[in-house]
């Protein structure tokens, strides 16, 4: 009996160290280890620093991802087969592809490119909402921060509203459950009312310290971009003029000069978004798609209607810097475009990290826009403030000759041989209203099937069928 | 008084004498054990009666009756009934067992030419399917399902445990069959819940070779042999048979009957079958060597072996080390120790291309360039190519075949020669893997013990990846190289109080203890490009360094288990445990999980009033049981996976003014709220053996119901992300197991028994939310579709019925290319609106397999013996989307589209992608395994100093009969677009057919 319980006594210890053994060191934090190599949000957005990290990267999200993987936002860089490709500006080399459908007018609501735009620009617009939510904690910045964050807005709604029509409109950062906002498009007015107060508020908060980074004059020029849009010429001058008289930017002397790699963020760029050819984090897959080693090999390719217009309006000068021949002797007697050869040497080591900066806005774009704004939508003008602007442009190009009345397709034709290839052309069709005849003909001529319902992208396949009936579509899909 | 006097003899079984087989006499406390050729002496009584019993057969009674010699054979217990099994922490008779626990030993299993001991398992265990899954080629792993799917997200494969401790399935790849002993599977919740955390999925256990007390005993086994695959008529049309086809089209349609340009300059140039250069056989061999034996106090068991597979694809190839040192030691009655280490290091070379990308290459393209072919290579295009070049269909253009100046194009794509794609790359993987276990037991008192072990695993996985300039048609501006370097290191530490006390008619059993784990991975990769030429293929030949990433995370885990066994007069069994796990995976008060189980038994034939001459053993048990997943397997990525509970954030960057900027970039919606997900499983069943043991099997009946499924739903892309993870939905699988064993025949010289399998499963998802209904795809170039319906499987093929085909004649250009089909396709109007849109859409098929099966034959005669194994799975379809390559059903060009102008209906046209045309019968029945050996008789080896030696001849897939439905490779083969979206067939590996010779010998 007393074996018994002196076993049983030191069972007790035994027991207990066997489990202290296995036990020891297992306090609150063994089942919480801290991430190593992430950051957790509930701690983050402390300090005007780490505020201005999320800034970045509302940058970082227009930027994209270079990859070929659908599954990866590509943020603007494919924006050049949504809007060049479905013009007379250029098209596919090869005709096949995802990419083909978008010049042949025959896309459809599953197309991944169309759907990795959405995706892109509705995540550029969350970052920004995540700065927006912050701003508390901003100090000196605060103003200039949220400034860049209603620019980046702005921009990312102007282009889904000009692409896709009504759209759902987040105004803060919105969660998966929240179907009312999620799958509920709204009226494109609405939108442009969100679009100019926004920009007004970057107008207001911004200046112009950065060509990569909002700034006052982008904002101006973006704003009057819109009123141009809306048909609102009179509020659009009063915000293209000061950036004109402003002194700030100017006309590069050369052409080519405006693209040179060596030459980026040059007096004429006002907005552009900043890549860098080093390695693949921070690099562009655009300039190798446009060239014969992209994935489809050559997009953003001539058609001789191009061609013929480069040569004809453009003058030697910027026909010369715009476009090439295609130098691999398997695709001669194709052209590509020229602007953004990929580190801007055609032996580049692998052209698939391309380093071009994307060229959102530039002087000669405001300039034509003023042209436009004091046309006000007449079929002409001959105003001396319009005549010196447009006067200006041509001059560069190396076209000299005066310059007394400027018809509204003469500056349709100057814009699309000075802005080629700047995913320019598209909006500017529909802004001058002649979209539909233009694209039109140009349909007959490549027989494609063109109609009206074509202006507008689809809103994407995988949105409409998660909505559960919520959503409609676009007609013609 | 009684004389005492020695008897000596000799037991054997299954024509070779028994090692370690225990004679004892009955009613005294004497006895002992036959030595490693069988042979026993004991000194008795002249009119004891001895017992001799051994593990897997059935227990005699001899009385001595005054000889000294008796001679003994014992039968195979086919009932197995005496087995000890092992359970986890644990082990338990097989006739006490309550739970569904299956046994499989490693008989011959060693001498299946394979190189991963997953591949084992195919068809030994009922519920159990192994599909041969794989695209890379030789060495990828299966996909391994107990009881069918339960989990979505979370991986829905079963936790490995090697003695005792659990390691990542990927140690299937590296474990030496030679080394198992044998696998347990533990089929139930109830079985499966001591495991808890990862049971969820079911749990195979392998026990390897311990060393036995005796002679050391030395053995060598090798087999050697060839494999190849079965060329495949459906994907492989000849150019010859592809002008006769024109030819008839011609003459029935009553046009000029004249081949088209293409068709004969096609002619002109080559008639080659791609599937014998991909498909280029290989090579298996396989060394091992073990030494066993030990002392009463101390045995051990160590082993060597080198495993090389070539794989039957072009390029593929595999190599496999293994070394283990296992040592176990009784320090005293009371105190025990062992250890264990197991290094292996794999080479394993990767296809590194798809099948169906390479092989819809059309026959008349050569390999290389030769003197034939040269002569009509474009020389403007190509003014550098010569004999032995890769030849790339463009360089076939331009060539004027009719000598009238007119140009003919053949070429499909620009893409480079498909040899090239493969012979120019390289994808290593190597792997150095070390598992490891220290244990120790120590008994307090007869009832009392405690035991405590550490055990673990480690990993590095290096990956190396190269492309040559060949291997692209845009040349060395694609070429890269690429090296990765992945550790894990896994350490498991726990402590059990064991209680094991007999009195009167009960017996208890019971264990409590702590487990505690954690897991530690570090990751990095870089990539280097820029390269001009292929000599260097390391980064140092890189001009640029394009990419680089690195990360490291961690995961524990903290386990409190408990469980009791109890059992009355060995008529009424019962076991109860329960066990509460805490994972870092989740949130803050969603850490911990319950996980309680428990398991009744009735042996109904130990009951006085039960007397039959037929039963001999009825058995009815009935078990319910909880288990748990937390292994989480995301798109977003490996850190979210570990710390999914939380809002992360991680670095990016920005170029702002020409310089890099630092950025942080939420990538999750986060979910404080993740926690566990659980299963719950009711299992009753009945085990039998009638006849003495002549027939024995068992009758299971499963539901599994599977809730609060970790899953990334898709989400709209207006939130910013594309997906949030969250615990969501319910899926039931139900099911029938038959296992039946049968000893047909049986004298001396002949043997035969027979082992049938068979199961059955129904996958339902039974609660998807909101989400139910959702339909999606893959691929938006070929955009089939899935659905997610709650009444149905968790994933069904949804789309258009085909209705029939387009006549030829308005299709443009039928005979474009070699073996080329038209896209479109006239679907149904299944809701009789007279047009055709998403209503129109229905459910194709499941690709769940509804019933599997084996069958398993064995024959002994005199020293020969043989054994074969058929095995199907049948009621699964599969989304061939191969076909749409093979066929050829692209939209480049207008040729083999049809035309627009004249074709009826266009209204009804559909893209086959979208129909049923492309979802088939992937059921089949194969001859998996037959094996023939002789082995050598004692006199002969006794000559040569030999104990034991075999012969055999093995081969696998000798006869594998597929669908005739199903036009591709391989119906097993399974491309992983997530669980919502299951059973895409993409080209895949081949099914390979081997035939090997072997020798194992001891001595």
């Amino acid at each position: 009996m007393n074996k018994k319980i002196k076993i049983m006594k030191y069972l007790k210890y035994i027991v207990l160290s066997v489990f202290s053994m296995t036990v020891s060191s297992c306090g609150e934090d063994f089942l919480s280890p801290k991430p190593i190599s992430s950051i957790t949000a509930d701690t983050f957005y402390s300090s005007e620093k780490e505020l201005e990290t999320a800034v970045i990267n509302m940058y970082d999200g227009i930027q994209g991802i270079n990859s070929t993987s659908n599954d990866d936002n590509h943020g603007v860089q494919e924006e050049y087969i949504l809007t060049e490709m479905r013009t007379d500006n250029s098209g596919t080399r090869s005709g096949e592809g995802e990419p083909a459908r978008l010049e042949s007018y025959s896309v459809e609501s599953t197309n991944s490119t169309v759907a990795n735009y959405y995706s892109s620009f509705y995540n550029i617009i969350f970052r920004a909402h995540v700065v927006l939510e912050n701003l508390g904690v901003a100090d000196s910045q605060r103003d200039r921060f949220e400034g860049e964050a209603k620019f980046v807005r702005a921009y990312a709604y102007f282009n889904l509203v000009r692409l896709f029509g009504e759209v759902p409109m987040p105004t803060s950062v919105v969660l998966q459950d929240n179907e009312g906002v999620l799958f509920t498009r709204i009226g494109t007015s609405t939108i442009y009312d969100l679009i100019v107060d926004d920009l007004t508020t970057a107008v207001a908060n911004l200046d112009n310290t950065y060509k990569t980074r909002a700034s006052q004059a982008a904002a101006q020029a973006l704003l009057a971009k819109v009123h141009l849009t809306l048909g609102e010429y009179n509020e659009a001058l009063p915000l293209l003029e000061p950036v004109i008289s402003s002194m700030e930017f100017d006309l590069e002397e050369n052409f080519e000069d405006i693209y040179e790699i060596s030459n980026e963020r040059n007096e004429e760029i006002i907005f552009a978004i900043g890549y860098d050819g080093v390695n693949q984090t921070d690099s562009q897959l655009f300039s190798a798609e446009m060239t014969a080693n992209g994935r489809t090999s050559g997009l953003n390719y001539l058609p001789q209607n191009m061609i013929s217009a480069l040569e004809n309006i453009g003058g030697a000068e910027r026909a010369a810097a715009s476009y090439q021949e295609d130098p691999k002797p398997q695709y001669a007697g194709f052209f590509q475009t020229k602007k953004f050869i990929p580190n801007g040497n055609p032996e580049a080591s692998d052209p698939t990290i391309g380093g071009n900066d994307w060229i959102v806005l530039r002087y000669a774009d405001v300039l034509l826009m003023h042209v436009e704004a004091i046309m006000a939508g007449n079929p002409s003008t001959s105003d001396g403030g319009a005549i010196a602007s447009f006067q200006k442009v041509r001059d560069r190009a190396g076209l000299t000759d005066l310059v007394t009345t400027i018809t509204a397709q003469e500056l349709l034709d100057e814009r699309r041989v000075e802005l080629a290839f700047e995913n320019h052309r598209f909006f500017d069709l529909i802004r001058f209203g002649v979209a539909e005849t233009v694209l039109g003909d140009w349909a007959d001529d490549q027989g494609y099937n063109f109609s009206v319902t074509d202006l507008l992208l689809p809103i994407p396949q995988r949105e409409i069928n998660l909505s559960k009936g919520q959503l409609d579509q676009n007609p013609g899909y | 008084m009684i004389a005492q006097s020695t008897v000596s003899g000799k037991v054997t079984g299954e024509g070779e004498g028994l090692p370690g087989a225990t004679i004892r006499v009955q009613g005294t406390l004497v006895g002992t054990v036959t030595d490693i050729d069988g042979n026993f002496s004991i000194s008795v009584a002249s009119d004891a009666i001895l017992e001799i019993s051994s593990v897997g057969f059935t227990t005699q009674v001899v009385p001595v009756n005054g000889q000294t010699r008796i001679d003994i054979t014992l039968n195979i217990d086919v009932s197995q009934l005496e087995e000890v099994v092992v359970i986890g922490y644990g082990t338990q008779k097989k006739s006490h067992l309550t739970g569904a626990i299956s046994k499989v030993t490693n008989k011959k299993l060693d001498q299946i030419a394979l190189s991963r001991a997953d591949e084992a398992l195919i068809g030994q265990v009922a519920g159990v399917t192994v599909a041969q899954t794989g695209e890379d080629g030789v060495g990828s792993d299966p996909t391994l399902r107990v009881r069918g799917v339960g989990s979505i997200t979370a991986g829905a494969g079963p936790l490995l445990v090697i003695d005792g401790v659990a390691v990542s399935s990927d140690f299937f790849g590296s474990v030496d069959m030679n080394d198992v002993e044998s696998f347990e599977v533990l089929k139930d919740a109830a079985s499966a819940a001591i495991f808890g955390s990862r049971g969820g999925n079911g749990v195979i256990m392998i026990t390897t070779k311990q060393g036995v007390e005796g002679r050391t005993k030395f053995t060598y086994s090798t087999f050697t042999g060839f494999q190849d695959v079965k060329n495949n008529p459906d994907y492989n049309m000849s150019v010859a048979e592809h002008a006769n086809r024109e030819m008839a089209y011609n003459e029935a349609m009553g046009n000029t009957p004249l081949l088209s340009d293409r068709t004969r300059y096609k002619q002109l140039i080559g008639d080659q079958n791609w599937q014998d250069v991909i498909f280029d056989g290989g090579v298996i061999t396989s060394h091992s060597l073990s030494v066993r034996g030990g002392s009463a106090k101390t045995k051990f068991s160590t082993s060597l072996s080198y495993l090389h597979d070539e794989g039957v694809l072009l390029t593929d190839d595999f190599k496999k080390y293994n070394l283990k040192a296992k040592i176990d030691h009784k320090v005293s009655d009371k105190f025990s120790f062992g250890i264990t280490v197991n290094p292996s290091y794999t080479n394993r070379r990767r296809f590194d291309g798809s099948t169906h990308d390479i092989l819809r290459q059309e026959a008349w393209l050569p390999v290389y360039l030769d003197a034939n072919t040269i002569q009509y290579v474009d020389r403007v295009a190509y003014p550098d190519a010569q004999i032995g070049d890769y030849a790339v269909q463009t360089m076939f253009n331009n060539y004027d075949l009719n000598g009238d100046g007119g140009e003919v194009d053949i070429s499909g794509t620009s893409n480079t020669n498909p040899a090239a794609k493969v012979l120019e790359k390289e994808y290593r993987d190597f792997k150095f893997k070390v598992f490891g276990k220290f244990y120790a037991n120590y008994k307090i008192n007869d009832d009392f013990s405690v035991s405590t072990s550490i055990g673990g695993d480690m990993q590095d996985t290096e990956r190396t990846r190269w492309q040559g300039s060949e291997a692209d048609r845009r040349g060395s501006s694609r070429s890269f190289s690429y090296f990765q370097n992945s550790k894990d290191v896994h350490t498991v530490m726990d402590g059990f109080v064991n209680y094991d006390r007999d009195f009167g008619n009960h017996s208890i059993s019971a264990t409590a203890g702590v487990a505690r784990e954690t897991f530690r991975n570090e990751y990095s990769d870089v990539t280097g490009s820029g390269f001009e030429f292929d000599y260097i293929e390391t980064l140092n030949g890189a001009t640029v360094i394009s990419g680089a990433d690195g990360y490291n995370r961690e995961k524990t885990l903290l386990s409190f288990i408990s469980r009791v066994n109890y059992a009355f007069s060995d008529k009424y069994l019962a076991s109860v445990s329960l066990r509460r796990d805490g994972s870092s995976v989740f949130g803050d008060n969603k850490k911990y999980g319950m996980f309680p189980a428990v398991s009744i038994g009735w042996r109904v034939t130990e009951e006085d009033f039960f007397n039959s001459n037929i039963v001999n053993d009825l058995k009815i048990r009935v078990s319910y049981g909880v288990t748990g997943n937390d292994n989480i397997n995301s798109d977003y990525g490996n850190i979210l996976d570990w710390y999914a509970y939380s809002a992360l954030l991680e670095a990016e960057s920005a170029i702002t003014e020409g310089a890099v900027s630092a950025a942080f970039n939420p990538i999750n919606i986060a979910n404080p709220d993740l926690q566990w997900e659980r299963s719950f499983e009711f299992n009753p069943a009945i085990d039998f053996g009638l006849f003495e043991g002549r027939i024995s099997g068992s009758v299971d009946y499963y539901k599994r119901t599977s809730e609060k499924l970790l899953l990334e739903i898709p989400v709209s892309g207006v939130t910013g992300f594309n997906e949030a993870l969250v615990n969501i939905g319910e899926v039931v699988n139900k099911g029938i197991e038959i296992e039946l064993r049968t000893n047909n025949m049986r004298t001396n010289n002949f043997s035969w028994t027979t082992t049938f399998l068979a199961a059955n499963n129904n996958n339902e998802l039974t609660n998807f939310a909101d989400a139910s209904g959702q339909i999606l795809s893959v691929d938006s170039k070929r955009p089939g579709e899935w659905i997610n319906l709650v009444g149905n499987p968790i994933s069904s093929f949804y789309g258009f019925v085909v209705d029939k085909e387009i006549p030829l004649e308005y299709i443009n250009d039928p005979f474009s290319t070699v073996g080329g089909k038209a896209q479109h396709v006239y679907v149904k109007d299944l809701n009789g609106d007279g047009l055709i849109d998403g209503d129109d859409r229905t459910i194709l098929g499941s690709p769940y397999p509804k019933l599997t099966w084996s069958v398993t034959n064995e024959f002994r005669y005199k020293s020969f013996d043989m054994s074969f194994m058929f095995q199907g799975r049948h009621g699964v379809s599969v989304r061939n989307i191969a076909d749409e390559y093979m066929y050829n059903f692209f939209e480049s060009t207008s040729s083999q589209q049809f035309n627009p102008a004249t074709t009826p209906d266009q209204g009804f046209l559909k893209r086959k992608v979208l129909t049923n045309s492309i979802i088939q019968d992937g059921s089949y029945v194969a001859l998996r395994n037959i094996n023939i050996g002789y082995t050598l008789s004692n006199a002969a080896l006794e000559k040569v100093r030999l104990y034991n030696a075999r012969v055999f001849v093995s081969g696998q897939n000798l006869l594998y009969i597929k669908s005739s439905d199903y036009s591709g490779f391989n119906p097993e083969t399974i491309r992983d677009e997530g669980p919502l979206a299951y059973g895409y067939n993409r080209g895949g590996s081949p099914i390979a057919r081997k035939i090997t010779i072997g020798v194992s010998v001891d001595f």
